[in-house]
């Protein structure tokens, strides 16, 4: 019986070329969508799972109160360490304090690289499970010590055996390597991590955290802890609640503690207002839908095209029941021939993810690999192909198998014609979700080019900025600035403390004239060089620049636009701010001018209030250099190079441009934007699939009737308006429900960013348009094709 | 006896209005007959027949076939008792165009569920018995009408069943060709097979042992 079914099957498959090609080709398309949102889902969700401990590893996190204003932060004060393991050993296996992201220069051999990495305490070779190439897991043992990732090692070694080497470190101190672990992969939160070194080596090397080890009020380090295993993480949260608070009496902000799973970290790593708010999960969401949605448009397709052409297949139903076939045996042929076209779909499917996945991988940013090998997918996969031959053969397999043999042997019935209004419905429930990814797509586009265009505050093109974190560099800033300028390559260059692209650190508890009271101050402030403001082109809004000139100049500041309104200063120019300690006030500086705010963090969000202070003590981090416009920036970089090579001869030349820096500002929104742009693409290219085979159908339905009518006078226009007429008026239904809902959902979307566009009509009105062009495209094809036909011709075949 | 028809109604109702399209028919047929169903066109003729061959159903009445009641039997039960004893013929001969001849033979077969083996040999029995072994991997559109409703009646007989409903059987056909389809089911007759047909022609009406005539929906 099966093999004369799929006899069957192939038979009719084989007999209707373009309505297979129409069916498997949306079928496929829709199921390689959603495979492939279905494996980047599964990338995402299965992130840090490559550490054995994931499920008991955790980071301390403490929620801390401005003003009112609760913030998550995962910042930690150096003897919180010391608390923890006095009072709270029992819950933890590994309490591990860490400086992380630190880049460093590793010296080898005459050998110079920049690497970073983290500095870690004992345990966390253990916690992070790391895989061992070489050497002792346990490496950090000893604070001369460094644990290398392999491709780290292999580009300093080669061939070499690494093992009890030394290595230079920013040309300071010398480490020995004590072990080399794999590269941790892309989908963990520690991939990137170079290099291991004992935390003690990093305090060491370091004064001023020398001086903080019993210092609450710094917090300058991040706390992982992996629990004990008869505990759980709410419980160890609920224990460690107060130990800030309890230690650190004179802190306002109310800190409180808490231990954020690493389950999470990639997945739910947003707080508002010291409450977990989701984060990317949203978009695992969104992809998940888009991915439902997308294989039931092509379901549609199979379930529209199927019951379009029932007439063809009544009279079969009609034979077959007359000759002693059950209904129950026809519902399983008409599944078995989905499922048969499901087969093949998936078939291409597979083809179809297979050699897009490079291109996917690139537009995603992910390293997803086909799982070929693993029985789970295959598993999983035949879950899929027959919950899709399922949902898309059921209802015309229902159908079809209904048709009583008396009424279809008959010859006039016409069977297509009960389906019309379920196939409407679904034809309307298709294009609402493709108008809805539409309009979604537009407006994700139209945000993120919103945000773009937002005035950063400064001019970012013909910027570039040095990471000078090396000793090498200090105190040279002043020799390396004239002899850039000497060289023409540049017209101005400053240093920084912070980025132009971050703010890297924020201050408080200093104080100003007219300050309210009990205010909790909370201020980005970063160390700039007299000519910050002009490498940057900065303009002045209040008061003036520095001036290196002016003695007094190194005890004043500049203060963004933002800031006066924070501090509450209407004319600010001339006050003064101050550290007030017991023996009255220090470092009092005053302000001397107010800048343009410059957009430093999230475009999406108003500008923090900040300070820059004139740096008197060498606490550059970056030397942030005008390009010469008179010159190529490829002379420019040139001339820039020779300079730094003479200056540090031993160093790479490392720099980034600033604008691009910017540009990844908005890396996220805007792979997610593309992607759905895609899969929107997509998703319209299957409806349309199904719209054209439905469009041929009907014209092929109608060639007599056509031909009537053109015999009667008909002229091509008016038999293309007749058959567009009845999918026109779809589109419009479409609309109708697509627009309200697309935009809720946007509305929503748009409230997770304060700098926002405002939802104007007409991206909607554009979208209706778009689809309706779309669609009469589609149709005309046909319904021309249709209408051209020879009216005798197509009379005498009935 | 075969079957028994008791008072048997049907109608449908179009615009408030009752149409009777059989009115009060009571017949029996018993096994072995060869029954000739005549009447002017609109008749009832073939609605008489699709309801004895249980493909339609009725709005009043008892039909009781094989001492079981048809009217009150379950949809599944009654088709199974279809498929057992009743072959059907159509004026269209209603082949399955994807399947070769060999293919529509072996159909009801695969729905009695009847073994690969046995069922090549019964196909094979049939081909040959009907001459048409030769052209057994042909699709229909490649016979004529004549070799189509030979097709036809080979795959109503395939299934060895008590009774055969034939619907004009010989309406497309030439007179020599219906000449050779009335022989044949003559031959059937004879060999114990019970029919009914229907059929417009006095002479194929002849070959039959009893006619039944029908005027509007009423037998007379
Ligand atoms: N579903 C229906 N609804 C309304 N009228 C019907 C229906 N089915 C059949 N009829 C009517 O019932 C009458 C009998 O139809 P039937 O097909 O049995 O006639 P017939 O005797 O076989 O005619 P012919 O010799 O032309 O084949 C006809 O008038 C037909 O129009
Ligand atoms: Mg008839």
């Amino acid at each position: 019986m099966l093999r004369s079914y799929l006899k069957i099957a192939w038979r009719n498959l084989s007999k209707n070329k373009s309505f297979t090609i129409i069916n498997i080709g949306g079928l496929a398309l829709g199921m390689a969508v959603t495979l492939m949102i279905a494996l980047w889902i599964e990338d995402e969700l299965t992130f840090n799972d490559g550490f054995e401990h994931s499920d008991r590893i955790a980071q301390v996190l403490a929620n801390r109160t401005f003003n009112g204003q609760t913030d998550t932060n995962w910042t930690m004060a150096r003897p919180l360490e010391f608390v923890l393991r006095d009072q709270y050993s029992d819950n933890f296996d590994h309490i591990v304090m860490c400086k992380n992201w630190v880049p460093q220069y590793l010296e080898y051999n005459g050998k110079k690289i920049s690497k970073t990495g983290n500095f870690m305490q004992r345990g966390a070779p253990e916690m992070l499970s790391l895989t061992m190439v070489g050497g002792e897991k346990d490496g950090l043992r000893d604070m001369n010590s460094i644990m290398l990732d392999e491709s780290t090692a292999h580009a300093l070694f080669g061939s070499e055996n690494p093992i009890g080497k030394t290595i230079e470190i920013n040309g300071e101190f010398g480490v020995r390597v004590s072990g080399v672990y794999s590269d941790l992969p892309y989908n963990s939160s520690f991939h990137g991590m170079r290099f291991l070194m004992p935390l003690e080596r990093f305090i060491a090397s370091r004064e001023w955290a020398r001086n903080v080890i019993s210092d609450w009020g710094n917090h300058s380090f991040s706390l992982f802890v992996q629990i004990a295993d008869n505990t759980t993480f709410s419980n160890v949260s609920s224990k460690i609640k107060n130990v800030e608070k309890d230690q650190h009496t004179e802190a306002q902000f109310n800190p409180e503690l808490f231990l954020f799973p690493m389950k999470d970290w990639h997945l739910r790593s947003q707080f508002k207002g010291g409450k977990q708010a989701g984060g990317r999960i949203t978009y695992v969401w969104l992809f998940g839908i888009i991915g439902v949605f997308v294989l039931l448009l092509a379901c549609i397709n199979f379930m529209n095209l199927s019951t379009a052409r029932s007439e063809k297949r009544s009279k079969e139903v009609g034979i077959r029941k007359s000759i002693g076939s059950h209904r129950s045996q026809l519902i399983k042929q008409f599944l078995g021939e989905s499922f048969l076209v499901v087969m093949f779909a998936f078939a291409s499917a597979l083809l179809l993810v297979h050699l897009s996945l490079d291109s996917f991988n690139d537009l995603a940013q992910k390293e997803i690999s086909f799982p070929w090998h693993e029985p789970l997918f295959w598993v999983a996969s035949s879950m899929f192909i027959l919950l899709t031959a399922l949902l898309a053969g059921s209802y015309p397999a229902m159908y079809l198998s209904s048709f009583k043999p008396v009424e279809v042997l008959k010859g006039t019935f016409r069977a297509g014609k009960n389906a019309t209004t379920p196939r409407k419905v679904l034809v309307v429930f298709q294009f609402s979700v493709s108008m809805a990814f539409i309009i979604g797509t537009v407006i994700v586009a139209q945000q993120i080019n919103h945000a773009k265009n937002r005035p950063s505050g400064y001019d970012k093109k013909g910027l570039v900025q040095l990471p000078v974190m090396s000793k090498e560099f200090a105190g040279k800033q002043d020799l390396f600035r004239d002899e850039l300028l000497a060289s023409g390559g540049i017209t101005e260059m400053s240093t920084s403390s912070s980025p132009t692209t971050g703010v890297w650190s924020t201050w408080g508890g200093f104080v100003w004239e007219g300050q309210p009271d009990n205010f909790q101050v909370d201020m980005a402030w970063t160390w700039v060089s007299p000519e910050y403001v002009e490498s940057l082109n900065l303009d002045i809004v209040h008061g003036r620049d520095f001036s290196r000139t002016m003695a007094t100049d190194s005890m004043t500041i500049l203060i963004n636009r933002t800031a006066m309104d924070y501090m509450g200063l209407p004319d600010p120019v001339g006050k003064h701010i101050w550290f007030p300690t017991d023996n009255g006030p220090q470092f009092k500086m005053k302000i001397i001018g107010v800048v343009e705010d410059v957009i430093a963090q999230s475009p999406y969000e108003p500008v923090k209030q900040s300070i820059y202070a004139y740096d008197r003590a060498n606490n550059a981090s970056f030397y942030n250099l005008r390009l010469n416009p008179a010159h190529s920036t490829a002379e420019n970089l040139a001339s820039i190079e020779m300079v730094f090579k003479q200056h540090f001869p031993q160093l790479p030349f490392e720099y980034q441009f600033v604008d691009e820096e910017y540009g990844k500002k908005f890396a996220s929104e805007e792979r997610i934007g593309m992607l759905s742009g895609v899969f929107t693409g997509l998703a319209i290219l299957i409806s349309c699939l199904g719209l054209f085979g439905l469009a041929s159908y009907v014209a092929e339905q109608r060639t007599k009737e056509i031909g009537i009518r053109k015999v009667l006078g008909a002229s091509v226009f008016n038999v293309w308006k007749m058959l567009s007429n009845g999918f026109l008026k779809l589109i419009v239904l479409s609309s109708l429900i697509a627009i309200p809902i697309s935009y809720y959902i946007m509305d929503g979307w748009l409230q997770e960013f304060t700098y926002r566009i405002i939802l104007k009509w007409w991206i909607f009105a554009l979208a209706m348009l778009g689809a309706i062009v779309i669609t009469i495209l589609t149709i005309s094809f046909q319904a021309i094709k249709a209408a051209r036909s020879n009216p005798i011709k197509s009379l005498r075949t009935e | 006896m075969l079957l028994q028809l008791n008072n048997i109604f049907k109608w449908v109702n179009s615009g408030g209005q009752r149409i009777f399209l059989l009115k009060d028919i009571n017949l029996e047929v018993q096994e072995g007959e060869f029954i000739s169903v005549m009447g002017p066109s609109g008749s009832g003729k073939s609605t008489l027949l699709n309801v004895i061959g249980m493909l339609d159903g009725f709005e009043e009445g008892e039909y009781t076939f094989l001492d079981e009641p048809v009217h009150s039997l379950k949809e599944k039960h009654r088709a199974n008792l279809y498929k057992e004893y009743i072959g059907f013929v159509f004026q269209q001969y209603h082949l399955l165009d994807d399947l070769t001849v060999q293919e529509n033979l072996e159909m009801p077969l695969l729905y009695k569920k009847i073994k690969g083996t046995e069922r090549k040999a019964m196909v094979a029995d049939m081909l040959d018995r009907f001459n048409i072994v030769g052209k057994k991997d042909l699709f229909p559109a490649q016979l004529s009408g004549g070799q189509q409703q030979l097709v036809g009646i080979a795959r109503a007989l395939i299934s060895s069943p008590k009774l055969i409903l034939a619907d004009e059987p010989t309406g497309n056909l030439n007179s020599s060709q219906g000449e050779e389809i009335m022989a044949l089911f003559k031959q059937l007759n004879d060999e114990g097979v019970t029919i009914i047909q229907v059929t417009h022609s006095e002479k194929n009406a002849a070959y039959g042992s009893r006619i039944i005539n029908l005027l509007d929906g009423r037998m007379i």
